[in-house]
């Protein structure tokens, strides 16, 4: 009898802890295939969310080139098909890397996408969709976070080699991988200070192409960059791969223009002194003067000249009561708003602001941020914005975790 | 003794349940849970390559042409560095092998344990696509078009453009979608033709008339001039004519096409009129005013005549094409200027005075002002009328026609032997599981 009942405890307390080992070990393959399940639905999930973004211009379908907040939101170009993204609805993303810039004489914040001095792109808040507009009208408000990065594909950087004559080195990369034999196109404006009171310009056009290793060598024979400031704009391209880079070299910089979009339905420009936007010492009027440059279905570009009508010339000058001026771009078409400015006949520069984000290859960085997220997946996809290669990569999470 | 035996081979059991499980259920490869999508990574990568025909135009190229030297950098350059990659192009044939490989190239010996792919078509460039379009009409026996080209007859409101200069244009842009078209070379050819008679053997039932005058109409002299059929001695007006010209085109079912301005406002015929002039010094031309128009929408609805001439027209100003129209722009491949400006557009009353129905909009309705549209009597007839200021543009008159009949394009076969090739862009990723 005590046998069997010592035999019934230990058959009972041995069942019981097996079962209890294998519960555990079974929960645990089950709880690794529900993760997997979480995440191979996450992933599907960014693709979706990826292509809804870039196969949809949203709506209204131009949205990008007017000041209203879009009931559907997409960034397709609607002229076109497939990945080709509107180069002005991109320009209406709130840029999420960039600080934001205060301008007191508007009273109004500024999304900041700045490449270098005179390289910016400055939009009011009351202008870009923000975050939590594009997620609210995509659906995953509150259920998942992402962040869109665009960035362009090829790599134009250009340097300096020597000042006078001036020589100019073009190079041209992949992602990781020069682009050799690449025709080179460029544009090089010059301020030539001009008689009046106003900066006058020069516009040089010309062709190139790249070597094995990349690059180009431009050359400059009468041109003394050490007495004049210039602006060199080369767009490259090779079998259907098309990037722009731009280098610029002033010789006055202690005052400057600062072009701010105003209206995108009208396609105003505010034009600011940068004394009242960024701050800096010894700050004086400024007399500029702008042009507008467009890239051609031939890649190559091509100057519009704009009306005095639009507001091309003027002074501004900096503090209260100095009123900020405006420009007029007439055109949807992408392009590059060039504005000289000089104090004096020695003192001059130049300033650039793209008219629609491929002009000048600006990188795009819109959403939350993904840093300190359990679980973050990622989509890439080969997008063109007006011919210009970039790579549109999401980052997705869920906000529940896993 | 017996139950600890029995529990150790429930637990032997438990333990071989847990291995075979665990066995089947094998979990993927931290790679295959969170994937890149491959596949659409590759099809955008040949759309970017492809999106100013770079790559059709290549791989259309000898297998040793530097241009493939150019397409290997640009693919390198534009994936990212842990993607590798194989594009194969192929020849699209016809018969039992339908691929033959043309060319390929690789950055890698293989894919790894994993890749996707994605195919993409390439047309030569060098291709000429044939369209036939449909004969308006055809199956009804009609498809004829009669062009008002008449020597003896002037135009007013077609500044810039003579009427024979309109007419050629309209004949080249209409000439595919009509079995015949006729150009009435002068008035007395138009006479035979209000007669029934035809001109060139033609079918003259469900014709297609357009009236190149502009403003002006031509008219016969002679039956069609006399009173009671042509003239109003009453009123000394030739709306009578036009009220003949609306019976005409209801007993025919013919389609009547306005190009411009007041429809109908003057009558011409340079034999007819020799003295007379329509006040801005155009001779062979008289006034019928507002009454022209009233009398022929009388006439095609087969009410009797009487002479009305209260001005109908309206000025909306600026009109829109219609989404309708602007699709079938891009479907007939012709592109006249989206908005137009509108001063003679008629009022939608006339649907229900003359029992007419709108078939189309060429333009966006404004207020109660149709500036273009076609309009068909619910017994026979119909008319075009394109209610626009000075001058015209036939585009918009050759829009509205093939908009209102909406004749079919027949495209031929896109893959023709030795016309498109394939382009097949494999990926795959570099490195571990």
């Amino acid at each position: 009898m005590t046998g069997a009942t010592i035999d019934h405890m230990i058959s009972a307390t041995v069942f019981i802890a097996a079962i209890l080992i294998f519960i555990s070990l079974f929960n645990q393959t089950i709880q690794t295939a529900i993760i997997y399940q979480k995440h191979r639905s996450l992933a599907t999930k960014c693709s979706d969310l990826l292509d809804n973004m870039l196969l949809n211009p949203g709506y209204p379908i131009e949205w990008g080139k007017s000041n209203c907040t879009p009931t559907s939101f997409g960034l397709q170009d609607p002229e076109f098909t497939e990945y080709r993204l509107s180069p002005f609805s991109l320009m209406r993303l709130n840029y999420s890397a960039g600080a934001p810039v205060y301008y007191p004489k508007t009273g109004q914040y500024y999304s900041n996408i700045t490449i270098g001095f005179g390289k910016s792109l400055l939009v009011p808040f009351n202008e870009v969709i923000n975050y939590s507009i594009a997620s609210r009208l995509l659906g995953v408000n509150g259920t998942y976070g992402f962040s869109l990065t665009i960035t362009p594909i090829i790599t134009v950087s250009i340097s300096e080699l020597q000042s006078n004559p001036l020589t100019l080195s073009v190079d041209v990369k992949g992602a990781g991988f020069p682009l050799a034999n690449a025709n080179v196109s460029y544009c090089f404006i010059n301020v030539t200070g001009g008689q009046g009171p106003y900066p006058a310009y020069a516009v040089h056009y010309g062709t190139s192409s790249t070597n094995d290793e990349g690059s180009a060598i431009l050359s400059f024979p009468s041109f003394d960059a050490t007495q004049e400031s210039y602006v060199l704009i080369a767009y490259a391209h090779l079998s259907g791969l098309v990037g722009v880079g731009y280098h610029e070299h002033v010789l006055y910089d202690e005052s400057y223009v600062v072009p701010l979009i105003s209206d995108f339905a009208t396609g105003t420009v505010a034009i600011a002194h940068s004394w009242d936007v960024h701050g800096g010492s010894n700050p004086a009027e400024i007399s500029y003067n702008a042009t507008f440059v467009l890239l051609t279905e031939e890649f190559t570009l091509r100057e519009m000249p704009l009306d005095n009508s639009t507001g091309k010339i003027g002074k501004i000058n900096y503090g209260e009561g100095q009123p900020y001026n405006n420009i007029t771009i007439p055109t949807y078409n992408p392009g590059l708003l060039i504005i000289t400015y000089r104090k004096s006949a020695q003192e001059s520069g130049i300033v650039m602001m793209p008219w629609g984000i491929s002009s000048m290859a600006f990188p795009i960085s819109f959403g939350a941020d993904s840093s300190g997220k359990e679980w973050v997946t990622t989509d890439l996809r080969q997008v063109t914005v007006n011919n210009i290669a970039y790579q549109a990569k999401l980052s997705l999470w869920n906000m529940e975790g896993y | 003794m017996m139950r600890t035996i029995e529990i150790l081979l429930v637990i032997i059991i438990i333990t071989s349940a847990f291995l075979i499980s665990a066995f089947f259920a094998v979990l993927p490869s931290p790679r295959q849970v969170s994937p890149i999508n491959l596949r659409r990574l590759a099809l955008t990568t040949l759309q970017t390559m492809d999106v100013d025909y770079d790559l059709s135009q290549t791989v259309f190229k000898s297998s040793d042409d530097p241009a493939w030297g150019g397409l290997q950098i640009a693919l390198s350059a534009c994936l990212p560095p842990n993607v590798i990659y194989n594009m194969t192009v192929y020849e699209v044939q016809s018969g039992n092998q339908l691929y033959t490989v043309i060319k390929s190239i690789s950055n890698a010996e293989n894919l790894g344990i994993g890749s996707d792919s994605a195919s993409y078509l390439a047309a030569s460039s060098n291709v000429t696509f044939k369209v036939t379009p449909e004969k308006i009409g055809e199956s009804q026996g009609g498809a004829t078009l009669y062009i008002l080209n008449c020597s003896d007859a002037n135009g007013w409101w077609i500044t810039g453009y003579t009427a024979q200069s309109l007419a050629e244009d309209l004949r080249q842009a209409l000439s595919p979608y009509f079995k015949s078209i006729i150009m009435v070379q002068n008035t007395t050819q138009l006479a035979q033709m209000l007669n029934g008679t035809a001109l060139q053997n033609e079918t003259v039932q469900n014709a297609v008339v357009i009236n190149t005058e502009g403003e002006a109409v031509p008219i016969p002299s002679g039956y069609y001039a006399s009173s009671g059929v042509g003239y109003d001695s009453s009123h000394s007006s030739y709306a009578r004519y036009c009220h003949t010209l609306g019976l005409r085109v209801r007993q025919y079912n013919w389609t009547w096409v306005s190009i411009v301005g007041y429809p109908l406002y003057y009558v011409s015929n340079t034999g007819l009129f020799p003295t007379e002039q329509n006040g801005w010094g155009v001779y062979g031309m008289k006034m019928v005013d507002a009454a022209g128009l009233n009398a022929f929408l009388r006439g095609l609805d087969n009410q009797s005549y009487s002479y009305d001439n209260t001005w109908i027209t309206g000025s909306p100003g600026i009109v829109y094409l219609s989404s309708q129209a602007s699709y079938y722009c891009n479907y007939y491949g012709i592109y006249p200027s989206p908005y137009q400006t509108a001063t003679r557009a008629i009022p939608d009353s006339i649907l229900s005075t003359y029992h007419l129905s709108e078939t189309f909009a060429i333009f966006n309705k404004v207020s109660n002002w149709m500036a273009g549209s076609v309009y068909k009597n619910a017994v026979s007839g119909s008319f075009i009328a394109l209610g626009l200021t000075r001058s015209s543009d036939i585009r918009l008159a050759s829009l509205g026609l093939l908009c209102a009949y909406k004749p079919r394009l027949f495209r031929s076969d896109y893959t023709v032997n030795g016309t498109s090739r394939m382009v097949v862009l494999q990926l795959g990723e570099a490195g571990g599981v």
